[in-house]
């Protein structure tokens, strides 16, 4: 039978097909499309806080650990600098004990050879005193063509040795 | 006019007809579960063009919802998602000629109208108790129960009576604007065609106008129009084919976009709005604790 319907009318088989065929495209809509989506949606929002949150915690970390860095470097070159002031005071130190102790054995050294001079002209000049004593007979002797006694004129000579060792 | 047509009718329960109406609602249920299950299949965190077009519409779709329904409501978005869709295909299924506009009998819309009156309800009752909803009506005071009775019935009424008013109506004066082209058509064809002179004249200055306006005179799109309807009438009563309605050919086309899309997507936006607005004000937002 064919025929046509009442332009308004319901009829409540039209009516419950189109209940039914509502909630079926609801139903498959909301499992295969609207939750599948939203679902996506949420989880790339989710990942993406997550990318955001470890990188602002990356950024905390990597400036912490950059102050942590600089502070560490500023007390390395402190304790450089302490350590190269007290080289440089102990080597300053150091040579002053060096040059006082060369200075010191430099004294001694020069007080033992001006000894020594001192011993050595006191020698050379009794030497010179005795033989000068032996030529001054030997040539008084010959002057006088006779011997004279040394230990008769030993007064005499010993005037004159006096006067050639302050003329010399 | 006449209603749906009946293809036939399966003799089980005293006879279920199938009218051009189910036929439409199952096509379009079939046909937005094919795309939703294929616009939903195989979706990437890095989506694709396609993916992120439907991202966007999904999530216009819970925007819409959270901003009518309150931020509570946002898991009434798969229905007034269903229900906008089975809407707006239901009446463009129409502009196919085969099928007829579901939203344009009123089985459908008083459907969906008494669903969310249900809904409402239902909400309603959840919210408030069986006691409580029945005291609703009663409020502010009591003197105004008869008008809230009214108007809780009134409310799927005119939400059904105005969606298929609006398609059925843009239907009626579609039909009403073809009968009354065919008429001018074949008035205007037997009034030429008495005279032969006139219709050789009216052909020839169809032919030049139509001239004109290919090589591109001033107002080139009149002039061809004008001159291809010239030359039709001339060259059909010449022929003596006064039954052509050839009058009909453009005119509908341009009304139809008013009609039928136009319409057919505020109808179903107002359809899905009213019903957004109705159930959430039946959920209010929960309790501050």
């Amino acid at each position: 039978m064919t025929g046509f319907e009442s332009f308004v009318g319901v009829n409540p088989w039209t009516a419950l097909f189109t209940f039914c065929n509502l909630l079926i495209t609801f139903a498959v809509l909301k499992k295969f499309l609207f939750q599948p989506v939203r679902q996506m949606i949420d989880d790339r929002q989710k990942e993406v806080d997550q990318m955001y949150a470890q990188a602002a915690q990356a950024q905390q970390a990597a400036q912490t650990l950059e102050a942590e860095y600089k502070g560490r470097l500023q007390n390395i070159h402190d304790e450089q600098d302490a350590l190269l002031r007290e080289a440089t005071a102990r080597a300053r130190q150091r040579e002053e004990e060096i040059v006082q102790a060369a200075r010191d054995e430099a004294q001694g050294l020069r007080a033992a050879a001006e000894a020594d001079i001192a011993q050595a002209r006191k020698k050379a000049v009794h030497d010179l005193k005795d033989e000068i004593g032996g030529i001054a007979v030997e040539i008084a002797s010959k002057v006088v063509e006779r011997e004279i006694r040394e230990t008769d004129h030993q007064a005499l000579i010993d005037s004159f040795i006096q006067n050639v060792g302050d003329a010399s | 006019m006449t209603g749906p047509k009946i293809y036939g009718v399966i003799p089980l329960f005293g006879g279920i007809p199938i009218t051009q109406t189910a036929v439409s609602s199952f096509v379009v249920m079939l046909l937005l579960c094919t795309a939703g299950v294929l616009l939903g299949y195989g979706l990437q965190k890095r989506p694709s063009r396609r993916q992120a077009l439907v991202e966007k519409g999904v999530s216009m779709l819970y925007g819409l919802v959270e901003d009518t329904m309150g931020k509570h409501n946002a898991y009434w978005a798969p229905y007034i998602g269903a229900l906008f869709l089975s809407s707006i295909c239901g009446t463009y299924i129409g502009m196919t000629g085969i099928l007829r506009s579901t939203t344009a009998d009123l089985s459908t819309t008083a459907t969906w109208a008494v669903m969310t009156s249900f809904l409402c309800w239902g909400c309603s009752i959840r919210a408030n108790g069986f006691l409580g909803w029945l005291k609703g009506f009663t409020e502010p005071v009591a003197v105004m129960t008869p008008m809230n009775l009214v108007s809780e019935i009134a409310q799927p009424i005119s939400m059904a009576f105005r969606h298929f008013g609006n398609i059925a109506g843009g239907g009626v004066l579609t039909s009403l604007l073809y009968s009354a082209l065919a008429a001018a058509s074949s008035m205007v064809l037997g009034l030429i065609g008495k005279s032969v002179v006139i219709s050789a004249l009216l052909l020839a200055a169809g032919v030049l106008l139509l001239a004109a306006g290919l090589r591109g005179c001033r107002r080139a799109l009149a002039c061809k129009i004008a001159g291809a309807v010239c030359a039709a009438t001339g060259a059909l009563a010449l022929l003596g084919l006064t039954g052509v309605p050839y009058l009909e050919v453009g005119v509908p086309g341009i009304l139809s976009l008013y009609f039928d899309v136009f319409s057919g997507g505020v109808q179903a936006l107002v359809f899905s709005l009213l019903t957004m607005v109705y159930v959430g004000s039946a959920c209010p937002p929960p309790e501050e604790t």
